[in-house]
This record gives structure tokens, sequence and C-alpha cells, in this order.
């Protein structure tokens, strides 16, 4: 894990110039250009506001902001796998060309997403702001649930993206897990509104439950992360990642045959 | 001091790999769910380069050659590091910038100078490096104010031009080029050439697979020649040239002419079909085999058989002729053409009124420039006015010779050259 980390800081270059280019790519050319950052998540919230705020009327205060404070977090997690799985299956003119770090690529995505995410987050105070919801010293503790969730989220995208170039369902797969995923984290609902005999289940089995009621507790509830289960999840994220830098070393020279 | 040591290098690829067929999760689940053995025996394997050993000195520049899928680029990757070899070792001392494919990792919408940064680091570069040298990449890639262009709006000449001048700029210990030195007009050629040279005197090491023998001869100090992954030849230009030509002529004649006509088949009452060699087929045989050659020979005078010759050396050429009897005035004719069908030469001999004739045909020196050639023959009776049997691009022979030859002739000649009063 070390030497794989190691590489990725001595190419931190061509990873901060292939984020930055993936961000400028993303919003070149468009009219709107740089307001697509939060187009996405402002209709993803409008449909889930529309949905769960007024058709089914949930009893969640200022429920917008509250979506908004779980949905970006979940974006950057879904988008950097999502995207992740096929980015080395992708790069055949890359891996068959040059040598360089294969784990750039999954690491590329992860960064341009967390940029995606840090951008928006003007926009999610702007909104709290326009509710009566201001951020409290809480928000001192937003980096380190950041760094858990980076870690997570750097651990899942490369065994995704190591994985997939050898089983190229796997992108379908994960894009449907993804899905799933969505649905059993505690995004749309509050922790408390899971009936009582699963909820443990719920939020111990699953490490994005944990991060997404960190933010919550930090952004909407101003209240301090569970320290028990953040911690249980930051060691777990830590073994991912050394799990999968494992698995991506042990792969990484089939990576230009196989791609 | 070595830069590359390669010793007993292999390198096998799976047959299923080349073929693109993935294995998938689902397929995967499925045998672990029916409980079956991974499927058969291990799928075929491509030996891509077989036992390969080579050490190149610092400083040197090696040319390697051969046809394609021969194993050259496989050994560039394996060189690059970019492929890991089956069995046997890779050593390579010093800085590797490879030329694998020019622009590896540009992005079509972004202009050529932030292509430039991110190709470079990609190639190994630091960003200070990079700073440094941008006023002098774009100097020599000639795109003036296009720099700021994107690269998707350059042509493939303007398009490779940037990529080579990225490459060579950041300046390895090892260069590695893939058969791109001819891009671009004949000008950034020039270049291209000289920017080689360039790091020839600065004493570093040079690795490039070349299809110009010109090149090779000219910008080398040593070749290597690879055939079916196996190395065929290592050392000194002209001769791994030569050796190399000799073998592609060889292979080339096999395809455009059939190989010397087989003993004789058993003769047909009706004498519409050929008694020996290939079967009557409209522009390849024809006549009413009357008569007919049953036999040719093509070999160095007094020599064995051979297809490829040296300008300066002489040919000759046996052919048998069988005739029925009372066939009037038969005649052999000769004919040479250059691989365009140029006709160079035709010659006619009247034969003897005989059931069975050898004639010889002897050529002192055949003087012609390197090329494949085709000889045709034919009998004709009846002062030429009968075709008894056509042979038309059945047999020919190729000139390989050693320095310049081109064109069509090559006369007797010599060259004077003394020094000279300075005007």
């Amino acid at each position: 894990m070390i030497r794989n980390l190691r590489e990725l800081w001595q190419y931190r270059a061509l990873l901060w110039n292939l984020t930055q280019r993936e961000l400028k790519a993303r919003y070149r050319g468009s009219a709107l250009g740089f307001l697509w950052t939060f187009l996405n998540p402002l209709l993803l919230m409008a449909v889930y506001g529309l949905v769960f705020g007024v058709i089914q009327r949930t009893n969640i205060q200022h429920y917008t902001y509250f979506l908004f404070v779980g949905l970006l977090p979940w974006l950057w997690f879904s988008s950097s796998v999502g995207a992740g799985a096929s980015t080395i299956s992708d790069r055949r003119d890359l891996l068959t060309k040059v040598r360089f770090p294969a784990q750039v690529l999954p690491a590329t995505v992860v960064a341009t997403n967390l940029a995606n995410y840090l951008l928006s987050l003007p926009l999610m105070v702007g909104l709290g702001g326009l509710v009566g919801i201001w951020p409290s010293w809480h928000v001192l503790l937003f980096p380190v649930v950041l760094f858990v969730q980076l870690v997570f989220i750097v651990g899942v995208s490369f065994l995704v993206s190591a994985l997939n170039v050898a089983f190229r369902d796997l992108q379908q797969i994960v894009n449907n897990v993804l899905t799933l995923w969505f649905f059993v984290t505690p995004i749309l609902y509050r922790p408390d509104d899971i009936p009582a005999p699963i909820r443990r289940l719920f939020l111990i089995a699953n490490p994005m439950s944990v991060i997404i009621t960190s933010y919550q507790g930090i952004f909407y509830e101003h209240r301090l992360p569970h320290w028990r289960a953040l911690t249980v999840v930051t060691v777990g994220s830590f073994l991912l990642l050394w799990l999968a830098s494992r698995v991506f070393e042990q792969r990484r020279e089939e990576f230009a045959e196989l791609v | 001091m070595e830069a590359i040591v390669l010793r007993r290098v292999s390198k096998d690829f799976r047959k299923n790999t080349i073929r693109r067929e993935y294995t998938t999760l689902k397929s995967e689940l499925v045998r672990l769910l029916k409980r079956q053995r991974r499927p058969g025996a291990p799928a075929g394997v491509i030996h891509a380069l077989r036992d390969v050993s080579l050490s190149v000195p610092r400083g040197r520049t090696v040319g390697l050659v051969g046809r394609n899928g021969s194993g050259k680029s496989t050994l560039l990757k394996l060189v690059t590091g970019i492929y890991r070899p089956t069995a046997g070792t890779v050593e390579v001392n010093g800085r590797i910038s490879a030329l694998l494919e020019l622009g590896a990792g540009f992005h079509p919408d972004f202009s050529g100078r932030e292509n430039i940064t991110v190709n470079g680091i990609i190639l190994g570069m630091s960003r200070r490096e990079i700073r440094e040298r941008m006023q002098q990449i774009i100097d020599f890639s000639e795109l003036g104010d296009f720099i700021d262009e994107p690269v998707r709006t350059y042509s493939s000449g303007m398009y490779a031009r940037l990529a080579f001048s990225v490459a060579t700029h950041v300046d390895p210990d090892l260069l590695i080029i893939d058969e791109i030195l001819s891009v671009g007009d004949e000008h950034f050629a020039r270049k291209s050439i000289s920017k080689m040279e360039e790091f020839r005197r600065a004493g570093k090491t040079i690795l490039l697979v070349t299809h110009d023998m010109g090149t090779l001869q000219a910008r080398c100090d040593e070749a290597a020649w690879l055939d079916g992954g196996v190395l065929k030849a290592y050392g000194d230009p002209a001769f791994v040239v030569s050796e190399y030509r000799k073998a592609v002529a060889e292979s080339e004649l096999q395809a455009q002419v059939q190989p010397g006509l087989p003993a004789a088949a058993p003769v047909h009452a009706t004498g519409r079909q050929p008694r020996a060699g290939a079967p009557a087929e409209p522009g390849r045989r024809w006549g009413t085999f009357e008569a007919e050659v049953v036999g040719v020979h093509v070999r160095a005078p007094g020599g064995a058989e051979r297809a490829v010759f040296d300008a300066e050396e002489g040919l000759e050429a046996t052919v048998d002729v069988v005739q029925d009897a009372g066939l009037a005035s038969p005649t052999l004719e000769a004919s040479v053409f250059s691989a365009d069908g140029t006709l160079l030469w035709r010659g006619v001999q009247p034969l003897p009124a005989v059931p069975a004739a050898r004639a010889t045909l002897s050529l002192e020196r055949l003087g012609l420039a390197d090329g494949n050639y085709r000889l045709d023959l034919a009998v004709f009776a009846e002062e030429g006015r009968m075709c008894c049997d056509f042979q038309k691009g059945l047999h020919g022979f190729a000139v390989r010779s050693t320095g310049g030859n081109a064109g069509l002739l090559r006369p007797v000649h010599r060259w004077k050259v003394e020094a000279a009063q300075p005007r």
C-alpha cells in the first residue's frame, strides 16, 4: 500500500494535471460552463424534494437542505466508483504505449469528483442560509470525515478498476449495486426512520451510512459524529485500501496485455 | 557499461487475450455453481518472442528490422517496461523515453500547450523541466500560433510534429522509437533525423524500429533482425540488412511464383491438358500443349538452384521442353519483366525437332537493379503463329545487391574519386 501511494505521490503532478484537465474538459465549450457542477445535484434534489417533501410529506424539517447534505458526498462516492470502474480498461491508448503508474487513473476520477463536491459546498451552505441554518463550530470536524471518505472511496475505486480489467461485466454490476446502495443509505430519510430491529444492521454493515450520517450531524443537526462508528469505518477503510492496493499490485502487470 | 541487457527473454500471449475474450463475473459464477473446473487445458499460447538475448552498450544506436508480427514492438514494450517477460530478464540502465505511439494521452479538446504539459509529465518530465523547455518544444514543433488551438484542429502532420517535439525534449538516456521517423513533411523529417544525430553525439542510446533500410544503414551502429519472435541476426547493419532482404525476397518470390514445376504427370490422350506443372488456367498457362515446358530450373552458373541474385552475378535457366512429332518449326521464347510489368528483354530460340530437348539460357551478368523479376516462358510452333504452351508469372527471380542500386538497370560501371584542387 505504501509503495502504491508513494508512486501516486511521485506522479502527483500528473494527477493534478489530469484532474485539472478533466474539470476543464467538463465545462469547456458549454454555455453554462461551471454551473453544470451544481445542476446535477440540484436536479436530483428537486426530484427527490418533490417526491418525498411534497408528495409523501416527510416530517423532516428543511428537507431540501437535509437532502443536499447527504446527496453531495454520496455523488462524490457514486460518481467516483461508477466512472472509476472503467477508467483503466478504457485507457488502452495510454497503458499499452507509455509506462506510468496505473493507479493515477482511478485516483484522477476520485480527485475530480472531490473537487466537484468541494466546489458545490458553498451552494449547500447558501441553501442552508436560505432556510436559516448556518454552520456551527462542528464544521471543524468536516475535514476528518472528508478524509475518512476519501480513504474509503480510493480503496473501492482501486479494487473495482483493477478487477474490471479482467472481468468486464463488473462495471455494469457496480452501477446496479450503486443504485441499490443509494436507497439503503440514509440520504433521503433519517436513520431514526429505519425500523428499530434492522436499524443497527443498516448502520453497521454500511460504511457509507456512517459517513453520510456524520455529515448530517455536522451540517444539519449540529452535533458530533458517532465516534465509535466513525473509528470503525476509518480502520475498515484503511484495511480496504490496503487490500485494494495489494490486488492492484498483483494485477497491474496484466493491465497492458488485457486492456 | 550496457544500456540494455536482455537475457534469454521470452514473451507469450494467451490466445484468448489476443482475441479479447474476457472472462466475466457471470460466467465465473455460473461455473462455480455448476462446480466445473476451469475450462479445459490452458488456452493456446502465442510465442511473441522466443529466447532472445541481446545487449546494447551505452551510446549505441541499434535498429530493429523484421516483418510485421515478428515481435519488434513486443521487444520495445519489454524494454520500456510496459510488458513483463514470461521468462528471462530485462535490464535497463538510465531514463527511458519511449515513442511507441505519437501523442499518447493527447486530449483533442485541449490546446497544444496544455497537451505538452500532460504529455511531458506522462513521459517522465517534471513540471519545472516542462516549464523550462516549453518554448524550445514549441519552437521545434514549428506550430507557431496553432500552439494555442485545440489539437483536434491539427493536421496529422502537425499532431505528429508536436508529439515528436515533446518526446525528444524529455532528455532521456535511452530513446526508443517505433517506426515514426517518417512523420511530417520532408523538412521536418530532416529535422527529426538531425535531432536523432544530436542524441547520438550526446552519447545516448537509441533503439529504433524502422522499415527504411537506408536509415538503418546510415544511422545505426548495429542492427538486429527478428523473425517469428527469434533473433535471427545481430551486428553490422550492412550484413543484417542484406540477410534480411534476401529472406524477404525469397518469401516474396514464393508468394509471387509457384515453386518449380514438379515431375511429369501422366500424359493426357487428348493433349488438351499439360503433362507436367501447373494446370491450364486463363492468364497463367494456356496453349495447345502439343509442345510444352516440363521443367524449369534457375540457378547461378554451374551452381545450385537459387532465387536471389546479386546484380553482378550471372544467371542460368534450364528449360526442358517436350513436343509431339511433326510440329513445324518450334521456338522457345523467354521474357523478363520487372515487378510493375515492364518488359525488359525478350529472346527467341528455335528448337530442334526432337521429342525432348533441354535449352539453357545463360546471362553472364544480370545487371539489373534491386527488385523482383518475372521470367515468362512460351513454346510456339509454325513460326510463332501457334501457341503451344504459354507460362505467365509462373517463374521468377529477385535481385538484391549490396550498396545503392535503384532504378531499372545496373550498367557495368566504375567510380573514380580523387583529391582535387579547391576552387
